[in-house]
């Protein structure tokens, strides 16, 4: 198993915003995690990345029990996240962007590799490469938050709502790159309102209701869920 | 108004002026890296400043330097009191950092609590040094004069002196290898991410409290670069020495925008002429309160400064 989520609870101040939610990602795999707004699946996301302190529970990744570890140690270990909202630098060209993503590796010859990698996945941000992330429309600010994450060559890839401002073009083109990323042998965990795509593309999936996980299974199973089919994918 | 003795010597005075704002500049570079990265005006700031003077003034009379002596032994001084200034700036940053705002940090204090352990230390450290240095006094310490000074360049008339040309060559230099180090090093980098946005840097992995250091340290360490060019300029320092010039310094990174590097340089050149236009024009009686007036009216009409903010720009 590569990431073990073990009975986590998170508040913020004093409002509690995880009830002790548990959850695995194996080695390989495209798990899903859908949810109504508020639901905490931004904050599970950062729970994992470690910018949240857990009130309780244990994360394990890849073994090793990483509950305490900074957030920024996180990433060597090799959880790379692109976040809500996309976090993009705004004052910094997207390569300088893209080299944020490799803020933590030395290997020089690996790093080119990875460039060439991800603007040939994002040919649109090849042509903006000079060009600061703040000017970058709300899709190509979505690619370079989801390039600069591959860049750290992660095991496990974190996505908070990469389609969100997407047009319905786009959306589709950014989850056939979650898919080719994943064939590559990236394991990815993504958050999603768009629970159609998300679940026709993951391998599995888990429902998140108010800080509580209220189902799971796999893609093709919530898919057909009549009780999921109401609340998310807005059929009757 | 005497502007006859302005407008005959407009060259020269705007070279005097230069070199006084050189310094000013170096000082404000502190300011403006604390407040592009942390959103915190470090008033303690100035007494990193006055502790560089006292260690640089401590070096020069400990090593029994004595007045003007040969233009070898001068350089060598200068090099060592640099070296000294720096360190002892630098550290005295560091320690302000770890022993008083990390803390605060931890506990996600409101701004208004940095801001007023800001001036305690400051306070602080401008009492020890009144009641531990000079027998308690609280005197202005005088030292070696380091340099002799003589015209360098007459370029049209413009006299421009040895020192001057020692503290522009300075300040420019200290300036480009900060600005080199900001804007294409991957530590540099790491302090542009963690100015734009903290949490996202933290993702790709930078340690946000190492690149804090890091910032306290380069600002100490252009502080100190500024105190051992203070020594040489004028000769002396005192307890609360860093009160006026932390004030201008701040003055000069707000003119030229808080939280840019290039603004630091621009706000404390364009300070340091003012000036100097003004003392002549008033025969030096409204000199200090000028920068003063400056300050309030570019925080009433301009208060993102002249370049406006760059280091940590659009974080709102
Ligand atoms: N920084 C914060 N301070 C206080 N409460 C917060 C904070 N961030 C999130 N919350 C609360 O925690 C709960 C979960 O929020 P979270 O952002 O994880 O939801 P989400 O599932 O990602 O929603 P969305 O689909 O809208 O992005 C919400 O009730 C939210 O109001
Ligand atoms: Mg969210």
């Amino acid at each position: 198993m590569l990431l073990e989520i073990d009975n986590v609870t998170l508040h913020y101040g004093r409002i509690q915003a995880l009830h002790g939610i548990s959850l695995n990602v194996n080695e390989g795999e495209v798990v899903a995690l859908i949810g109504a707004n508020g639901a905490g699946k931004t904050t599970t996301m950062r729970a994992i990345s470690g910018l949240r302190p857990v009130s309780s529970g244990r994360i394990r990744f890849n073994g090793e029990d990483i509950t305490n570890v900074r957030a920024d140690l996180r990433v060597i270990r090799g959880i790379g996240q692109s976040p809500e909202g996309r976090g993009v630098f705004p004052g910094m060209t997207v390569r300088e962007n893209l080299d944020m993503g490799a803020y933590t590796r030395r290997d020089a010859a690996g790093i080119a590799e990875d460039m060439e990698r991800v603007l040939t996945l994002f040919p649109r941000l090849q042509e903006r490469i000079k060009q600061n992330g703040g000017t970058l429309s709300g899709g190509e600010q979505q690619m370079l938050a989801v390039g600069r994450a591959l860049m750290s060559r992660p095991k496990l890839l974190l996505l908070d709502e990469p389609s969100m401002g997407l047009a319905p073009m786009l959306i589709q083109q950014i989850f056939s790159i979650i898919t080719e990323i994943n064939e590559q042998g990236t394991t990815v965990l993504v958050v999603e309102q768009n629970a159609q795509q998300a679940l026709s593309r993951a391998h599995r999936a888990y429902v998140l209701e108010t800080g509580n996980i209220v189902k799971e299974g796999t893609g093709q199973d919530l898919l057909h869920d009549p009780a999921v089919k109401a609340a998310y994918l807005g059929v009757a | 108004m005497n502007f006859d003795a302005l407008f005959d010597h407009i060259g020269q005075h705007t070279v005097d002026g230069l070199a006084k704002g050189a310094i000013y500049a170096l000082v404000a570079l502190g300011y403006t890296l604390v407040y592009g990265v942390l959103r915190l005006i470090n008033f303690a700031h100035s007494e990193v400043f006055m502790v560089g003077t006292f260690a640089v003034m401590w070096t020069w009379i400990g090593i029994g330097a004595g007045n003007t002596p040969s233009i070898g032994i001068a350089i060598l001084l200068l090099v060592l009191g640099g070296l000294v200034g720096a360190a002892a700036s630098g550290g005295t940053a560091v320690l302000v950092e770890l022993v008083a705002y990390r803390h605060l940090r931890r506990k996600n204090a409101p701004s208004l609590v940095f801001l007023i352990t800001a001036i305690g230390v400051s306070l602080s450290l401008t009492e020890i040094f009144g009641i531990f240095t000079g027998n308690g006094e609280r005197k202005i310490q005088g030292m070696p004069t380091i340099l002799n000074q003589s015209i360098a360049i007459d370029f049209l008339g413009v006299e421009i002196t040895n020192l001057q040309l020692i503290v522009l060559a300075a300040a420019f230099l200290m300036m480009i290898g900060l600005d080199q180090f900001i804007n294409k090093t991957r530590y540099g980098r790491g302090v542009r991410a963690v100015a734009q946005n903290p949490d996202t840097a933290a993702l790709m992995g930078v340690n946000k409290d190492r690149v804090i250091v890091l910032i306290f340290a380069l600002g100490g360490l252009m502080a100190g670069v500024a105190a051992v060019l203070w020594n040489m300029r004028y000769g002396f320092t005192r307890f609360d020495i860093g009160f006026v010039i932390g004030l201008k310094a701040f003055t000069a990174a707000v003119l030229g925008g808080i939280g840019n590097l290039r603004g630091a340089l621009v706000g404390g050149l364009l300070l340091g002429v003012i000036e100097v236009y003004f003392a002549t024009l008033t025969a030096s009686k409204w000199e200090d309160v000028f920068a003063f007036i400056v300050l309030v009216v570019v925080l009433m009409f301009r208060p993102t400064g002249l370049l406006g903010e760059s280091l940590g720009r659009a974080r709102a």
